[in-house]
């Protein structure tokens, strides 16, 4: 019992040692503009009574499309028919309202992992970007550094899982470690997961990658409901969660101004019956500076060129000029990026500077080139502090 | 609704707009079409004061392309075919939609819309009708001939006709078929190529295609489906679903989309209404004709009102006018001869008819509309009245096929496919005569889990078991490997003219899938994809005077050889219950454990000695005084005495003396090494 204190001092001292050496080689975090947004919608569940969550899918489909993403950066995984699904009284249509004014699966729908295919593995295939060479790119996340994704998952879940076609579970942990790993390749700038199942909020209790944001449906031990049903189509057709996120973007338009704070302050937990979750911790931006449209939607820049073919200078240059033509939102959230660089690196810059204050002390005392002599005094400091902590913790 | 699409679809904007000529293809393809300004001009109604002015601006816009069209021959080739009629093959388009009344008053709406490339030398080319993501996939892949077909439903060879080329082409089996001849040598990167055709088309298409990807799932026959030299591939998915996902891509391959012309009357909810639901895309590939491809969709449609329909109550959209980029732009009703040839017409047809004609053997009549005809003012619409009920078939196929399964439980079963005759139809094949016969060619591909057990073949003949020799011509059978390839059995058949029916009859074995293997909805059973029943001594063909040109009418005039898809069969197999593990190795443990733990205590237990051994603690025991004595000391002392032997006993290795040493030892040593260096 008693060593144990010991051991985690020594194991702090060993912590500072090992951290001051990786900092030294970290490069500072290139402040990439924001300049592509990507969406991946996904309804996990199969079978007929399960219409409202492709209902939830399509909606959110609709939304990010009518906001600006076109259908080639939109990764829509389906995992079953409902369209022309043999119960379906309403052919090649899906509705996720009684009142039926509005056909989800239009003209235009399209789907790129249906059926069967959507399972775990293709899942987290399409957020590591690890594909066999033959799929196509219409099937692949195809985004940068620079991408801000949204992640919207639908289905039925429970603590920390959610479950694949009735047949597999992706976990917390599985989640957790796609999307670090999708930091590590730098396959987004900031990414929004918005979860709408039971026990949403579990589902994120792994992860530790800067830059996302996540949102669900409720809090753990509790159920997302279904808003209500239709007896025509005679299923459910929306979840409560996905219901009212629609009654918020309803409103908007590409341009619009509304910040992601507005949006998860727009959930009433009487009406969800459930306590919607926002896990905000790993993610920098004030939330009230962030307009929804960062991630459901794509308000694109134009960047006139002298040239056909820019050069790279060229190309900045002419960024440069149309930032300063920008609307207002868009300078907001660019004041707002710049003010998080300058931050990280003041204290960066502080950490450096310790650490050379620190070797510079050393080698004045030293005063000797000999590395011998050195790597001697070097010991007996590790020798003077290991005693030291022995001495704190006895 | 969505406002952005891919980059193609914000295309399909500009096509609403009345511009006469732009590129099928990317924007980027869009060379020189700033030249065709002047010609967008003269589509549009001119009016008023302003019509004069725009004349001169037009006469003078027109002489200015001219005379650059005679400096830069190579700019006018690209985007032009009304201009450019002095070079070479063009491509070109053309649409058309064949309206047939069924018997059974259902109607049947084939749309068929062909696109042709001449060859072409260069890997870059520019296409501005042709599809690009086609021409694309043919180089790459290299292929001769392609059919791709989402079905849903199943064609009802007895009701709509099973002998004439429209149903031998069309009816195609429930789901997705795919069959690929390739310009390559050799087996293995025939092999190769196909996954990758197959991954292509699933992303072109949104459909699970790719699952045709794995060996077990496609095959390669050699004469059974289309006689070639080993290098076609099939593959079928029984059940893969087909919507609005799979029609949208195919209709972007459209110049006009369904934006224009009589792709636009396709209405989603009316079309995936119907009975009957076939989306076809066949391409063909050679270095004499190019490209070409034909892109299908046959329909069958049930009227509200069944006694009389027209085109708009149909579709519920009219048609105006035509696709502006097509050649030619057709409607056909063709009118079977049966339901004509009663004493009166039980047919009536509203709406004159550009053209009548009948095809050559008299089987049926043709009525052509021209569309472009017809405008917004004006929108076609064929409406046809039965003035009488009843009852007719059109042409079946000699043999009625059909297969299903026999047996019952989780370990075998039997497939048999029956032949009915049907007399009817062909007369010339009855006669009794000894040397008259009727050859049969069955084509069936069986996944692996389904063993097939192809020395069990039984032929019956008129209800009598046959010998396998007298009546099977040619057999060739690819018997499934497990979880590499699946069985597949291509036969010929010879059956005596006069014959009834006939049955054959094959066993199985049910086999045992992986855990992983198993689709999330096992439990629904396992599809084993249609088998091909075709005749090769009967050709479905209708040749129509050649007045009409029509790539739909050409296609009639083909050697289609008569065939029949048969049924689909669920077979269902042992699903696993998952919870059915868990729950026998709680019970075997319980059991063990008590069996185990039991059989240990009577083998090992000496009870004896247990006793002696517990009389003798009793005898070390210290008596009564000694105890009590001990714990008025122990509370005398109180707790004191026992945390202390409880901080001793707690007290770690690691105790600070230790590490003491351990220090001291490191200094000297760090001295040591000092010290002897420096000497």
């Amino acid at each position: 019992m008693a060593s144990d204190p010991k051991g985690s001092q020594l194991r702090r001292i060993l912590l500072i040692f090992f951290s001051l050496s990786i900092i030294l080689p970290l490069s500072s975090p290139s402040p990439t503009m924001h300049n592509n947004n990507w969406a991946v919608l996904v309804c996990t569940s199969r079978f007929w009574f399960n219409y409202r969550h492709m209902a939830n899918t399509l909606s959110l489909y609709r939304t990010v499309k009518r906001l600006g993403i076109p259908d080639e950066r939109i990764i829509l995984m389906l995992a079953d028919d409902m369209a022309c699904n043999a119960r379906n009284n309403y052919p090649a249509q899906v509705f996720n309202n009684e009142n039926h004014q509005l056909n989800l699966y239009g003209d235009n729908v399209e789907v790129d992992y249906r059926g069967y295919e959507v399972t775990v593995e293709n899942f987290l295939r399409v957020l590591t970007g690890r594909h066999e060479a033959s799929v196509p790119r219409s099937k692949r996340l195809l985004s940068d550094e620079g991408s801000h994704i949204l992640l919207y998952m639908t289905g039925h879940g429970g603590n920390e899982f959610l479950k694949f076609q009735d047949t597999e579970e992706l976990q917390s942990h599985d989640l957790a470690d796609a999307v670090k790993q999708m930091k590590e390749k730098n396959r987004f700038k900031e990414l929004l997961i918005m979860v709408d199942t039971c026990q949403a909020a579990t589902l994120f209790s792994q992860l530790q990658s800067p830059g996302v944001v996540a949102i669900g449906s409720s809090m753990k031990g509790e159920n997302s409901y279904s808003h209500h049903l239709d007896p025509d189509v005679g299923v459910s057709v929306v979840d409560r969660f996905t219901f009212y996120t629609l009654a918020f973007f309803e409103r908007l338009d590409m341009y619009s101004n509304a910040s992601l704070n507005s949006l998860f302050t727009s959930y009433d937990p009487t009406l969800l019956m459930s306590t919607a979750y926002y896990r905000t911790d790993l993610y920098e931006r004030p939330l009230n500076m962030v307009p929804v449209t960062n991630f459901f939607g794509s308000v694109m820049k134009t960047i006139p060129t002298d040239s056909a073919y820019p050069g790279f200078l060229v190309a900045h240059a002419s960024e440069y000029a149309t930032i300063s033509a920008e609307t207002e939102t868009a300078r907001v959230v660019l004041e707002d990026e710049a003010d998080h660089s300058k931050t990280y690196d003041q204290s960066e810059k502080g950490l450096q500077h310790i650490l050379d204050e620190w070797l510079k002390l050393l080698e004045g005392k030293l005063g000797v080139k000999d590395p011998e002599v050195l790597v001697a005094y070097g010991l007996g400091s590790m020798v003077l502090l290991l005693t030291i902590s022995t001495w704190l913790s006895s | 609704m969505g406002l952005f699409e891919k980059p193609k679809s914000i295309w399909s904007i500009l096509n609403s707009r009345p511009i006469t000529f732009y590129t099928s293809s990317f924007p980027l393809e869009k060379v020189g079409s700033s030249f065709f300004h002047g010609e967008r001009f003269t589509s549009r109604p001119l009016t008023g004061e302003g019509a004069m002015a725009s004349h001169t601006f037009l006469s003078l816009l027109l002489f200015y392309f001219y005379t650059f069209h005679l400096v830069h021959p190579i700019h006018c080739s690209v985007g032009s075919n009304a201009f450019d009629t002095t070079s070479a093959p063009q491509e070109e388009f053309s649409e058309e939609l064949l309206l047939k009344p069924l018997p059974d008053y259902k109607v049947l709406a084939h749309f068929h819309f062909t696109s042709t490339s001449p060859p072409s030398s260069s890997n870059g080319q520019h296409h501005h009708l042709f599809p690009k993501s086609i021409a694309q996939l043919v180089k790459k892949y290299k292929i001769r001939e392609l059919e791709l077909s989402f079905t849903q439903g199943r064609w009802n060879y007895d009701r709509w006709g099973a002998s004439d080329p429209l149903s031998t082409a069309n009816g195609k089996p429930p789901g997705v078929e795919l069959w690929a001849l390739f310009d390559i040598p050799t087996k293995e990167e025939i092999d190769a190529t196909w996954r990758n055709l197959t991954h292509s088309l699933s992303g072109l298409f949104c459909a699970s295609i790719n699952f045709l990807e794995s060996s077990t799932s496609y095959s390669a026959p050699l004469w059974g489906f289309l006689p070639n030299n080993g290098d076609l591939r099939y593959g079928a998915l029984p059940r893969e679903a087909v919507c609005t996902e799979n029609i949208t891509p195919w209709l972007k391959l459209l110049p006009c989309r369904d934006k224009a012309g009589i792709a636009s009357l396709l209405d989603r909810p009316s079309i995936y209404r119907g009975h009957y639901h076939s989306q076809r895309l066949k391409l063909r590939s050679d270095g004499l004709n190019g490209i070409v491809i034909e892109q299908t969709l046959s329909v069958v449609l049930q009227p509200i009102d069944r006694t009389s329909w027209s085109m708009h109550q149909l579709f519920k959209k009219s048609l105006m006018g035509k696709c502006a980029l097509a050649k030619s732009s057709k409607v056909f009703l063709e009118i079977e001869r049966s339901l004509v040839s009663q004493n009166e017409n039980i047919l009536e047809l509203v709406g004159e008819a550009d053209m009548v004609t009948n095809d050559q053997r008299d089987h049926s009549t043709i009525y052509q509309y021209n569309v472009e005809r017809y405008s917004e003012h004006e929108a076609l619409d064929i409406r046809v009245n039965w003035k009488k009920l009843l009852q007719v078939s059109f042409l079946q196929t000699p043999l009625h096929a059909s297969r299903f399964l026999m047996g019952s439980g989780n370990e075998r079963g039997s497939i048999a496919i029956s032949l009915q005759s049907a007399r009817n139809s062909t007369k010339g094949l009855y006669d009794n005569s000894k040397n008259c016969f009727t050859r049969v060619v069955i084509f069936q591909v069986v996944p692996w889990y389904v063993k097939v057990y192809y020395h069990t073949l039984r032929i019956y003949v008129d209800g009598a078991i046959r010998d396998a020799k007298d009546v099977v011509e040619k057999i060739n059978v690819t018997p499934s490997e497990d979880k590499v390839s699946p069985g597949t059995l291509e036969m010929m058949l010879q059956f005596p003219c006069g014959m009834m029916s006939a049955a054959l009859t094959l066993d199985f074995d049910k086999g045992f899938l992986h855990i992983d293997e198993y689709p999330p909805d096992a439990n629904q059973g396992f599809d084993i994809p249609s088998a091909l029943v075709s005749f090769p001594d009967f050709i479905s063909r209708r040749i129509y005077p050649d007045s009409i040109s029509s790539p739909l009418l050409q296609s009639y005039k083909g050697r289609n050889i008569v065939k029949s898809y048969t049924e689909v069969l669920l077979v269902p197999l042992t699903t696993p219950d998952f919870s059915m593990p868990y729950n026998v190795i709680t019970f075997t443990c319980t059991v063990l454990a008590l069996y185990f733990g039991s059989m240990v205590n009577v083998l090992r237990r000496r009870v004896s000695e247990e006793e002696r051994l517990a009389k003798s603690k009793d005898k070390r025991k210290p008596g009564l005084i000694p105890l009590l004595i001990s714990k008025i000391s122990n509370k005398v002392r109180g707790i004191k005495e026992d945390s202390a032997n409880q901080s001793q006993s707690s007290q770690p290795i690691l105790g600070p003396k230790v590490v003491f040493k351990v220090v001291l030892i490191a200094l000297i040593a760090v001295l040591g090494h000092y010290f002897f260096n420096s000497s």
